[in-house]
């Protein structure tokens, strides 16, 4: 649902920032379009347009020079930069609830990057990499499953099995194995 | 106002309103130097004409502004003029001239580039391309035009939709030429440079290689700088993706391997050191040719592959090691410390560039196979949309095929070939 209101957006900014007369959109368009940029992971995008937009908006609008500060710590992967640029701003009502997603999002994917790459990871790593403190990240490690060493300040977490999603209808295979065997029969 | 442009206008009007636009445009390509003499004339006659209907003499005319030097107290209507042109015109009408119109989108462009407002031109371009080709994989030379505003203007969507589409079919723009309809070779590479430096912008390298291969394999009987520029990110982008130097497809002209190897030697040096593994002979070979590195403006790229080079190495230790320290992994790679590798390994993990397992506690990776067993529904996805890659493909050639067997210069040539053979025969039995 979020997601495709976030595209459906971006289109529409995309297109405002192109039609502008004299190239100037109003400063909105490039504060959403770049944090949506970062919501979607699309830092090539997010550094482009950061470089496209003219210098007067980024002289009126500071905001944009703090969105971006998000997007190069997630250049650059210092996770704890990434928290300490997103929560160190009251962002404003334009981008508040997309920043917020995007802190989302990151922290989700730092949580599976950790279930994908650590047999064991200190508890200081932990809490840097999802921005908790640790006596936050201790009860939501050991609802996933993961167990936590009190003694090390050890956590063990336990590595997902990536999920198959969406198998097709079998009519639907039959039909593409018909086309594939008169095409190779052929 | 004088007597030729009011030739001109009625001319236009005349063929326009009995649709004898196949003359009206031989009218016009010799008419462009009277309207080029007469240029403080020019915007009375764009209002004697509609737009819809003699869009053919709005083109000559605008051609024509653009092609005079705007004295510089003079406002400049161009770009509206040509904005409301592009947008409004009659998309039949431009179709019978299509090398006037790719001309005003060149102009168009240049003047864009010259008053650095590229931004302004995508949306415009996009808009004459969809009028001007006949059907969405059709390749015209505004093409190039829209790609180099892009990456002039840093914006790489508009191109990207543009890009992903694999052309099958060459807009004929120059149809006056004596050797029959031909299309600029300059645009065909420019168009498969510029797409591959924007596929390189955000990060897609296989299209990126993809395209700079097209350009270096364009067949050709003299060097071109296009190529040549081509063929060095080539190298570069080979070593990103693969790690080596991919061959060069055995259909690349002559000139390739004679001319255009010898001249980006620098690049080929690069290779060499980054096929040792040795992070230290790549590092000389950098700094050797770091002034022809940044001459060419691909320093970015060559630092970027010796970055890449680390990766490499690591992955080099899967093949060796079950498990390793930390601090073995920085040693053996060259990085200076263990949480080094660990950042390294950590983001070829996310990249699923390697299978490995970090164990903090005692500092220690273990290396596993790649877990897929291809047996996945995934596997026959990935699988389903190879083969109907393939299929269309084999569609594709098929329908070639058929227009050269109905092509009329082929069927005169094979034909021929047997008349002559003949009487041969005959004359033998």
């Amino acid at each position: 649902m979020v997601v495709n209101i976030t595209d459906k957006l971006m289109e529409d900014l995309e297109r405002q920032e192109l039609e502008a007369p004299n190239g100037n959109a109003p400063a909105y368009v490039y504060q959403q379009l770049l944090a949506i940029y970062l919501y979607q992971n699309d830092l090539c995008n997010a550094k482009y347009l950061w470089k496209r937009i003219p210098p007067t908006i980024k002289a009126s609008t500071p905001e944009l020079a703090n969105i971006w500060a998000v997007g190069q710590s997630m250049w650059t992967r210092d996770f704890p930069a990434i928290y300490k640029a997103l929560n160190s701003v009251t962002w404003s009502e334009t981008v508040s609830e997309i920043m917020r997603q995007v802190q989302e999002v990151v922290r989700s994917r730092a949580v599976d990057l950790i279930s994908q790459a650590y047999s064991s990871i200190s508890l200081d790593t932990v809490s840097a990499m999802t921005g908790l403190p640790p006596e936050v990240c201790v009860p939501s490690c050991l609802e996933k499953g993961w167990k936590f060493d009190a003694d090390t300040k050890m956590v063990h977490p336990v590595r997902q099995v990536v999920q198959h999603l969406g198998q097709t209808s079998s009519e639907d295979q039959l039909s593409k194995l018909t086309d594939f065997v008169s095409f190779l029969e052929n | 106002m004088a007597s030729a442009l009011e030739q001109f206008v009625n001319t236009v009007r005349t063929s326009s309103s009995h649709g004898n636009f196949r003359e009206l445009c031989e009218f016009i390509s010799k008419s462009s130097e009277v309207l080029i003499k007469q240029s403080q004339h020019l915007d009375n006659v764009l209002e004697t004409l509609d737009i819809q209907h003699h869009s053919l003499g709005i083109l000559a005319v605008l051609c024509a502004k653009f092609n005079v030097q705007v004295a510089s107290n003079a406002t400049d209507n161009r770009f509206t003029q040509a904005q409301d042109f592009i947008l409004n015109c009659n998309g039949e009408q431009i179709r019978f001239a299509p090398d006037t119109f790719a001309e005003l989108c060149h102009s168009l462009t240049n003047y864009l580039v010259e008053q650095k407002q590229p931004l302004k031109g995508i949306v415009l371009l996009q808009k004459a391309i969809s009028k001007l080709r006949l059907f969405d994989s059709q390749l015209t030379s505004i093409h190039a035009d829209l790609c180099q505003l892009c990456l002039l203007a840093k914006c790489f969507k508009p191109a990207i939709e543009l890009l992903n589409i694999d052309i099958t079919g060459i807009c004929q723009e120059l149809a006056q030429n004596p050797n029959g309809p031909q299309f600029d070779s300059k645009y065909f590479l420019l168009y498969y440079y510029y797409g591959g430096m924007i596929y390189l912008a955000v990060r897609n390298l296989d299209r990126a290689l993809y395209f700079f291969e097209v350009a270096i394999t364009t067949p050709s009987l003299a060097v071109s700088h296009i190529m040549l520029e081509a063929f060095k990110k080539y190298i570069l982008v080979s070593l990103l993706l693969h790690g080596k130097i991919r061959p060069i497809p055995k259909y690349a002209s002559q000139v390739v391997t004679r001319f255009i190897k010898p001249l980006s030697q620098p690049y080929h040096d690069l290779a060499v050191a980054f096929n040792s593994n040795s992070t230290s002979l790549l590092n000389a070979v950098v700094n050797k040719h770091s002034e022809a590195y940044t001459r060419d403006h691909n320093m970015g790229l060559v630092k970027q592959v010796s970055s890449v080079l680390y990766k490499k190495n690591i992955q080099r230790l899967t093949k060796t090691f079950l498990t390793l320290s930390l601090s073995d992994v920085a040693s053996r790679v060259g990085l200076s410390s263990p949480a080094e590798a660990e950042s390294h390994i950590l983001q070829m993990i996310e990249k699923q560039q390697i299978f490995a397992t970090i164990n903090q506690k005692d500092g220690m990776v273990v290396f596993r196979d790649e877990p897929e067993k291809y047996s996945g529904p995934e596997v026959l996805k990935g699988l389903e949309e190879q083969l109907a890659l393939c299929m269309e493909l084999d569609r594709q050639i098929l329908a070639m095929d058929e227009e050269i067997q109905v092509n009329p210069q082929y069927v005169k040539k094979a034909t021929g070939l047997q008349d002559e053979e003949q009487p041969k025969s005959t004359y033998a039995m």
